[in-house]
């Protein structure tokens, strides 16, 4: 009976996401006619010309994620090791749920804070290369690296939980200093779960839209010439979901293409947040086998 | 294509109706200010349930009026002949409620350092991305951070009608993008060098400052309620309040309550010219 209706439960679940990429891609049909590969790997999105490139806004989505989590990475697991390898029981609890209760915390609240204190303190600390103002991919990506820092902690404290006591015991009876052993021992040994934690995390990060919002700038096909080049970062830019939290999604509403790219943008960012989503799920279930 | 999406909406929308009926309205921020203001009374002395709401401006309010999510739209342009064929199974019907006028607003630097007034070519030259820095319009050397009014904005379209003669006319270009009135005002009171279009009664004169047109003639004219009243001020628009055919019911009722004198005065409060001052 339980394996009938567990069957069951799963197939609704997946209908339901079938049903749902099904009808993104339904819907954004006349725009992949329309331009084809271009749509991905263009660079000028002019709606009243009908011109689709949503290449400015994956690499803005892309970008400010990589930052927020070069940003957050090491503070994160950082924070684990520390709850994980030396707090005692009870602290330990209560540093998690407090990390938790950040994590729910509505992005709205954390765009708020971001008009008030990030955009300003960007703009002033990057004074010196004349930024044009606070609204930059950097400010985004700072914003986002606090959003998705209890993620990362979390998950990584799970994962260093994971490892077994005994093989610590073993590496101090061995001789082994217990940084050396968190180091050598526990690090590595929880490496799939801490890499699943910055997955998920980045998928977090890539989907966030009302925070990054009202601090990104939204500024169209701010592509610069040099991909991997810092300085674009101190610009304004456009990510998907700041693209989609737009008011383009209104207008294009009643015109079947101008719809279908909107669409289209909201099925790139799917695809990217699913792969993450899946690539860590996996990542991380692999490390209990 | 998108039936499928309405036939739900309005499935939702008459299970709704069928238990409470709010009157929804959505639509321009900025004939919103003095909407939401008479709906508050409207609530309180008439129990009169409203909900008012501001997605997507103007263009988000004719859309949800022509989709039927909404009964009431505010809009701060003229609905377009092209609004219209969207939806030619819904009468849309204006109603003038007052009228605004668009500013040109700059931070504090710029206004200190000597720009007080811009020609329609030089406010072209900046749009096209010719001019980009204070210094070529008389101000002092600071990059010009221009922040555009998101399209489907009222605001936008003013100034774009004023400087091209259409939005299609408007070249693309991309800049940094601004929704509301508050956070356009904010973001250029927090930048230097910056530049944005904003609503007049929005330009208090403490962080934000509206320039003067420049005509050709060499005269400036500052967008004072006189200048507006008197359309020597080029860019103001009217604000309608959007209905589908005749307003009645309580969609009549909110709508002459913003006639009235009252209603009018609320118009006033918010810094928009009442209709008589129009006259």
């Amino acid at each position: 009976m339980t394996r009938a209706w567990s069957w069951f439960f799963s197939v609704v679940a997946l209908a339901t996401l079938a049903f749902l990429v099904g009808i993104f891609v339904w819907q954004s049909v006349p725009v992949w006619q329309h331009e084809g590969a271009s749509y991905v790997t263009g660079a000028k999105w002019f709606f009243r010309e009908k011109e689709f490139g949503a290449l400015p806004m994956i690499y803005g989505s892309v970008v400010v994620s990589i930052v927020a989590l070069v940003l957050a990475a090491p503070l994160g697991v950082g924070a684990a090791v520390f709850t994980a390898e030396y707090l005692p029981r009870g602290p330990r609890l209560a540093v998690k749920v407090l990390i938790e209760l950040l994590a729910g915390v509505p992005s709205v609240v954390y765009g708020l804070l971001g008009i008030l204190l990030l955009r300003d303190w960007i703009y002033a600390l990057f004074a010196p290369f004349d930024l044009l103002s606070g609204d930059t991919l950097l400010t985004a990506a700072v914003l986002l690296a606090v959003m998705i820092l209890p993620t990362i902690v979390t998950l990584s404290d799970d994962a260093l939980r994971a490892v077994p006591a005994a093989q610590r015991r073993a590496a101090r009876a061995l001789g082994l200093t217990r940084a050396e052993a968190i180091l050598h021992i526990a690090l590595p040994q929880a490496r799939r779960g801490l890499s699943a934690a910055l997955l998920l995390a980045m998928g977090r990060a890539v989907g966030e839209t009302i925070a990054v919002f009202l601090v990104v700038g939204r500024q169209d096909n701010n592509l610069p010439e040099r991909l991997l080049s810092l300085r674009p970062l101190l610009e304004s830019g456009q990510t998907l979901t700041s693209k989609l939290g737009s008011s383009e999604t209104n207008i294009g509403y009643g015109d079947p293409l101008h719809w279908a790219a909107i669409v289209g943008l909201g099925l790139i960012l799917l695809v990217l947040t699913g792969a993450l989503t899946v690539l860590g799920a996996s990542v991380r279930r692999t490390s209990h086998a | 294509m998108k039936n499928a999406f309405l036939f739900a909406a309005a499935l939702a929308l008459s299970a709704l109706a069928a238990c409470a009926a709010p009157l929804k309205i959505n639509g321009s921020t900025t004939v919103n200010l003095p909407v939401a203001e008479a709906a508050e009374i409207l609530r309180a002395e008439q129990q009169m349930d409203i909900q008012v709401d501001t997605q997507g401006g103007s263009a988000g309010g004719i859309s949800m009026l022509g989709d039927g999510l909404v009964q009431v739209g505010m809009s701060s342009k003229p609905v377009s002949a092209e609004d219209r064929a969207r939806y030619p199974a819904v009468q849309i019907q204006e109603t003038h409620i007052g009228e605004d006028a668009v500013a040109l607003i700059v931070s504090k630097d710029v206004w200190g350092g000597g720009v007080k007034a811009l020609t329609k070519g030089q406010i072209k030259d900046i749009y096209e991305g010719r001019i980009t820095n204070w210094k070529d319009v008389g101000g002092k050397p600071q990059r010009v951070a221009f922040f555009n009014k998101e399209p489907g904005r009222g605001t936008w379209e003013v100034f774009v009608h004023w400087v091209y003669g259409s939005p299609k006319a408007a070249p693309q270009v991309s800049f940094p993008e601004v929704g509301g009135n508050e956070e356009t005002r904010n973001k250029v009171a927090g930048t230097r060098g910056a530049l944005s279009q904003l609503s007049a009664s929005w330009a208090d004169g403490k962080k934000v400052f509206a320039l003067g047109i420049q005509m050709d003639d060499g005269t400036i004219v500052a967008p004072t309620n006189e200048n507006i009243a008197t359309k020597k001020y080029p860019l103001s628009r009217p604000l309608f309040i959007l209905t589908k055919g005749e307003p009645a019911g309580a969609a009549k009722t909110l709508i002459d309550f913003l006639l009235s004198d009252r209603g009018q005065e609320l118009v006033k409060k918010h810094g928009y010219l009442r209709l008589k001052d129009l006259q």
